[in-house]
């Protein structure tokens, strides 16, 4: 049942909130979707590691419509994934009835880092994003690993 | 990031989010603005543009795309829907999920808004087990407040399944406890 035109129910969704509750209360429930909502996806990350990371992320963006991404598991403890081409700003931008819609939320790609960041967060890694607009790169890192390249980093 | 494979979960999560979080007044705004008018632009498009013709339109292609058990009839003076097998509430049935206590509401919780708009009353009763019937009028003839006969041995209240413990109906646009008689 994946309908592109969700897309547009979830954009509608941050509008809505943020011109009604303003944008704090958009970040909230994003972070709340992330402790709550993926809770039983925390546990599975957290069980499995990041193979689980890895394989829940490929199989998740080959299952949406005109996604173009790859997933790496660069080691044992990082997943790397490329975003090419994002689905949904690729269905609110491309699509035919994209004009009848208002363009993405100015804030639509921040969803993915609250959201993530929270989950992975409860699932004991640490989440980065870079880029946006239709292309990231989106990063688990296992807490443990991220917290040693810190420290790698600050002594250089 | 949020996907649209996953999106009936969410949205049922998103419903009660929203009444836990601003009160239950809140989510009907919700359906009732964001849903109705933004994310449903194209089915208002279409209804204010084609009425019966246009949901016609809207609910074949938008119904087929979600593969719902269902049909429709157009008819001079009314659009039918007999939905045997919701996809969506179904979906959650499957899961046992239901986070938000009335997830059907929120159909005609953006359906009306567009039907009032555009000139049009609804007729509708769901048995929150995937099932339901709509049926949308022009406004303004005078109509019996009373929900329709069946219709045709493919009504969805022929269904065996189709008594279950709860329904809600709706007529004239109005829950049935408060429509004119």
């Amino acid at each position: 049942m994946a309908n592109g035109d969700f897309y547009f129910a979830i954009n509608a969704t941050f509008y809505y909130f943020t011109e009604r509750w303003g944008d704090d209360a958009l970040v909230a429930y994003w972070q709340a979707m992330g402790r709550e909502y993926l809770a039983p996806l925390a546990a599975q990350f957290r069980a499995g590691g990041g193979k689980a990371v890895a394989r829940y992320w490929a199989d998740y963006f080959a299952a949406e419509p005109g996604a173009d991404a790859a997933v790496s598991h660069t080691n044992e403890d990082a997943v790397v994934i490329e975003v090419r081409d994002c689905p949904a700003i690729a269905w609110l931008t491309r699509s035919p009835e994209a004009v009848l819609h208002p363009p993405p939320h100015p804030m639509y790609c921040q969803h993915c880092l609250h959201i993530n960041r929270a989950l992975a967060e409860t699932a004991g890694f640490v989440f980065t994003l870079e880029g946006g607009g239709g292309t990231c790169r989106q990063t688990f890192n296992l807490r443990e690993q991220a917290a040693v390249s810190g420290s790698q980093e600050a002594a250089k | 990031m949020i996907g649209v494979q996953d999106f009936i979960r969410y949205y049922d999560w998103t419903f009660e989010y929203v009444r836990s979080e601003y009160g239950e007044e809140a989510l009907q705004r919700y359906w009732g603005e964001a849903i109705a008018f933004n994310s449903q632009a194209h089915a208002n498009g279409l209804i204010h543009a084609k009425g019966l013709q246009g949901m016609a339109q809207y609910w074949g292609h938008t119904l087929e795309s979600e593969e719902a058990g269902f049909r429709t009839i157009l008819d001079v003076d009314r659009f039918r829907i007999d939905m045997y097998d919701c996809p969506s509430k179904g979906f959650l049935i499957s899961l046992d999920q239901e986070e938000y206590h009335d997830y059907c509401q929120h159909c005609m919780g953006w359906i009306k808004p567009i039907m009032d708009d555009a000139g049009f009353t609804i007729d509708h009763e769901h048995n929150h087990h995937g099932q339901c019937w709509w049926e949308m009028h022009p406004s303004g003839r005078a109509r019996p407040a009373a929900p329709p006969p069946i219709r045709d041995d493919r009504d969805v209240r022929l269904r065996p399944n189709w008594e279950q413990e709860k329904h809600d109906l709706w007529l004239q646009s109005r829950p049935s406890e408060d429509a004119v008689q």
